[in-house]
């Protein structure tokens, strides 16, 4: 029997994975865009993404905009790679559970 | 956890990423409003014209609607993301703007510019982007405003006079103004829908 594929942890909570669906198919993602797409508290949206940039799975670029602070947030490779095996892995796993 | 459990969490994880892709992809952008201020700007340039003022009213009309454009961009883009699909076909619209206004521009101060020659290059140029963007966009209706002024090119080539004008205004106020009045609505509703899933 195949041994069935870890999840990536770092991508298995829910508003990050929620965060890098978003991401993957946008250029770049204004801060407040995310927060509004995902429903979700300033601290807890910075502290995800904060962790996804810890793991390099997104960019970070803070600038000004008509005097404005704005951050946006761009996937690199690296998060495009992990969400890739991140939903193979899922459909192994759920071919898996269903075959069980 | 049962397995049950666990398989309800990991179907809960695919059906939130489905969501949320298909979210990012929803995303529009904003161009209804594009079409009203150019069609406008060019029944102000042409109705100024006819006034006597050839050789200011084209080169400030133009000058003003690139201004008025230039700033609500900008303002727009600060919230909304840019998807590859709309990249593209802002920069569709972004290079034949350029080409039209360097082209008007030139027109209207050198004074050489030719009824028949002036319509049929801008209704080409008008064509080509809306052909472009209807066949990525795959939008029947933006590829019936292409072929409305592919027609208009045509005649501006054989046609002439009065009826020349006339058609150019009407081609303007239905692929110009009507069309981006139809497209502020569809923003409108998709954006109402977001609001709602969101």
């Amino acid at each position: 029997m195949p041994e069935l594929p870890e999840l990536n942890p770092v991508i298995h909570g829910k508003l990050r994975l929620a965060l890098l669906s978003l991401l993957v198919g946008v250029e770049e993602a204004e801060f407040t865009w995310l927060r509004s797409k995902t429903g979700s508290t300033d601290g807890n949206l910075g502290a995800q993404l904060a962790n996804l940039e810890e793991a390099g799975y997104v960019s970070v670029e803070k600038k000004f905009v008509q005097r404005k602070p704005q951050t946006l947030y761009r996937m690199t490779e690296a998060g495009r790679q992990a969400l890739t095996e991140y939903v193979q892995a899922l459909k192994q796993l759920l071919g898996g559970a269903i075959g069980a | 956890m049962t397995a049950s459990n666990e398989e309800l969490e990991l179907k809960d994880r695919l059906r939130l990423i489905e969501t949320m892709i298909a979210e990012g992809r929803r995303t529009t952008i904003s161009y209804g409003w594009t079409f009203v201020l150019w069609g406008v700007a060019y029944y102000v340039a042409i109705l100024w014209a006819g006034l006597g003022h050839d050789y200011i009213a084209w080169p400030v009309t133009m000058t003003a609607a690139v201004v008025i454009t230039v700033v609500i961009i900008a303002r727009k883009r600060c919230t909304r993301p840019a998807t590859t699909t709309s990249r593209a076909i802002g920069s569709i619209w972004y290079a034949m703007g350029t080409s039209l206004f360097i082209l008007l521009m030139s027109f209207g101060i050198s004074g050489r510019a030719d009824q028949h020659t002036s319509i049929a290059i801008v209704a080409a140029m008008l064509a080509t982007a809306n052909a472009t963007s209807s066949l990525i966009l795959k939008w029947k209706l933006q590829f019936a405003c292409a072929l409305v002024w592919w027609a208009l090119t045509v005649y501006a080539c054989f046609g002439g006079g009065k009826m020349l004008t006339i058609a150019f205004l009407a081609a303007l106020f239905f692929c110009q103004i009507v069309f981006g009045i139809y497209g502020m609505i569809r923003e409108a509703r998709a954006r109402h829908q977001g609001d709602n899933h969101a």
